[in-house]
């Protein structure tokens, strides 16, 4: 970015045989220092889709997007939906890579298709929301060009901006919303890349039948899967559906995780939103991928019928609503609205804003003073830069002890003191705090979530898994038919590329994707102590279960052993 | 006594969502699950006085019994 050039490279060797999270981890471990300042020249921020992208496999288009992350200072990726990561797949582009920044600093637009690649000034979009930035984009460019972009809080290098990229027709942000990365893009210079849609374009198939024998029978096991298909909790009532089950459970972050319980969950469950957005002409059960058979995407509605945000989710629901001692989804589609348009992660942002009541800025569930807390970030001021740079940074400047965060992100919707299973991800994790590393939450009846014995060892097999998940561009929620039977991926691939892969090629393909995050993260100078749940959560009951996280640092410290 | 049902989700169809049942003697989560018209089949969790729980597993009078439908975090 620093001479605004472009060049096209063929993909090296060493690369061929990886795609999104795991191509991420590998192209940062090998090309970039990593100690370096991750708003800095020499971090890289890449796009790239997982090796099923383009392929159009149900729930498989996700785009993974990384860098060197400002808030944990270690590896990061995260995805989204849209159809970013389908596009590129289809262009048969296997990453983007944005290299150094500009000086004096001004902002670019990458516009790409099939036949040219051109950077271009972001002209009249510097400044504007992610909403206003994607219509005007799709204006010039086509009502059918995926834009993937930063909002303000990006372009001020706010350390919890994400970035969001559209979906199919007037379908809006999808976010690869944590670790900061927006903030990466906006020291890049880049406000928004735009991706023509591709005509004409598919991916090349090894062996077809193969292929389609595969894909075909795993989108029947998400169609007759009792959690995903059309009678299933996630179509009916998108990720919302667990806000009942975490609640009672006492993991439901409450307060600036003070408490594991709210009095007002049940106006945020996702039996009310099914309720509210039927009753105003809103959406539910649509998708956020092309082809995606679950489906548990929805549009909030306002009372006169007026859509608000889509989609709410539950990590939202918990982070700014519960947390915040908000109890009305209203007042959460209003808190989303605006983390979205400003390009902020939503759970970033509602932890931080969650430290901000506690140090007295407002009062829980005072949905007029946490607009306008929030207000300020998108102003720029120095009080909403605090807020916009994340839980730990507001933490800091406060002087809160009670930070829910990891390796300096924060914590998403599960209280890891009733979750233990969570709490080892977030403690072991590359990645830091993040549920998409390893969410122990579905594996209710393989070990208790309230105890100690056997998290480390369901934790380090749900973060395989994930690693598998976010490398090959499929959503989480498409994990059960894979686990049940991992040939299906592997026939996948191999129809696909004609790699040959046997079930040990897989299995190490995954582990690989951790071993090199993990070598990333050491040679950054991240520590076992980095690492740790905060030291509070570890002395601080949490009601109503009065527990405290207490799996023994031995479990934590061994995790990868037999990695 | 008396114990504290409450269904999550689409489990629930033309029974309440939230009821009161008397208990006497030995119950477990199971009986209770049939009680109330439930497929046992659809349920894919159970919580009794917030701790993750069995079907198999006993009910005391005055606990909070909740029923869910197969649900996953993400």
């Amino acid at each position: 970015m620093k001479e605004a050039q472009i060049r096209w490279e063929p993909v090296p060797q060493k690369y061929e045989q990886v795609g999104g999270r795991a191509l991420i981890a590998k192209l940062l471990l090998d090309e970039i220092p990593p100690a370096c300042d991750a708003l800095g020249p020499h971090n890289k921020l890449i796009f790239a889709p997982g090796l099923l992208g383009g392929a159009s496999v149900a729930t498989a288009g996700r785009l993974s997007v990384g860098a060197k992350s400002p808030l944990t200072r270690g590896v990061k990726e995260a995805n989204a939906g849209g159809t970013s990561g389908d596009s590129l797949g289809k262009l048969g582009i296997k990453a983007i890579v944005v290299e150094n920044q500009p000086k004096p600093k001004q902002f670019c637009i990458l516009v790409l298709d099939a036949e040219s690649i051109e950077l271009i000034s972001a002209g009249d979009v510097v400044g504007l929301g992610t909403y206003a930035t994607a219509d005007r984009l799709q204006e010039r460019f086509g009502a059918d060009a995926t834009v993937i972009c930063i909002g303000q809080a990006g372009e001020y290098l706010m350390t919890g901006a994400g970035i969001s990229t559209t979906g199919e027709r007037d379908q809006r942000s999808n976010h690869a919303a944590r670790g900061g990365l927006g903030a990466v893009m906006g020291s890049k210079g880049l406000k928004a890349v735009v991706i023509r849609k591709p005509v004409g374009k598919a991916v090349k198939m090894a062996d077809e039948a193969l292929f389609r024998a595969a894909s075909k029978a795993f989108a029947q096991k998400l169609i007759t899967d009792p959690k995903l298909g059309t009678k299933g909790s996630q179509h009916l009532y998108g990720t919302a559906s667990i806000v009942g089950a975490v609640n009672e459970m006492g993991s439901l972050p409450t307060r600036n995780f003070s408490e594991g319980k709210f009095e007002h969950s049940a106006e945020l469950r996702g039996e009310k939103l099914r309720e509210l957005i039927l009753a105003r002409e809103g959406k539910i059960g649509t998708r956020c991928m092309p082809g995606c058979v679950i489906a548990c995407r929805n549009l909030f509605a306002d009372e006169g019928g007026k859509p608000v945000v889509g989609s709410i989710q539950y990590e939202t629901i918990a982070l700014v609503g519960s947390n915040l001692g908000l109890g009305k989804l209203d007042d959460v589609a209003t808190i989303n609205y605006m983390c979205n348009d400003f390009g902020l992660d939503t759970i970033e942002t509602g932890a931080a804003l969650g430290v901000a009541l506690e140090a007295g800025l407002a009062e829980f569930g005072d949905i007029d003073g946490i607009v306008g807390l929030l207000k300020q970030v998108g102003e720029g001021t120095v009080l909403g830069r605090m807020i916009g740079c994340g839980a730990s940074e507001t933490g800091r400047v406060l002087g809160i002890r009670r930070v829910p965060t990891c390796l300096g992100q924060a914590m998403p919707g599960y209280d890891p003191r009733t979750l233990k299973g969570n709490g080892v991800t977030y403690a072991t994790s590359p990645q830091g705090a993040d549920h998409t590393a390893g969410n122990a939450f579905g594996a209710r009846n393989e070990v208790p979530p309230l105890g100690t014995e056997g998290q480390k060892a369901l934790s380090l097999r749900l973060q395989i898994i994930a690693a598998m998940l976010d490398s090959t561009g499929l959503c989480l929620f498409a994990r059960p038919p894979i686990i049940a039977n991992p040939q299906l991926m592997i026939d996948m691939i191999n129809g696909i590329y004609g790699w040959g892969w046997t079930p040990a090629d897989y299995d190490r393909f995954n582990r690989d994707v951790l071993r090199t995050e993990l070598e990333f993260n050491r040679q950054a100078g991240i520590t076992k102590n980095d690492y740790k749940i905060p030291e509070y959560m570890r002395e601080e009951p949490l009601p109503p279960h009065n527990a405290v996280f207490d799996v023994p640092d031995a479990d934590l410290e061994t995790i990868f052993d037999t990695l | 006594m008396a114990v504290d049902i409450e269904i999550f989700g689409q489990l629930v169809h033309n029974q309440p969502r939230r009821q009161s049942m008397e208990i006497q003697g030995p119950t477990i989560a199971r009986d209770l699950a049939r009680a109330v018209g439930l497929d046992l089949d659809e349920i894919g969790l159970v919580t009794i006085d917030g701790v993750q729980s069995g079907l198999e597993d006993a009910v005391r009078p005055d606990s909070r019994l909740c029923f869910f439908p197969y649900v996953s975090g993400g």
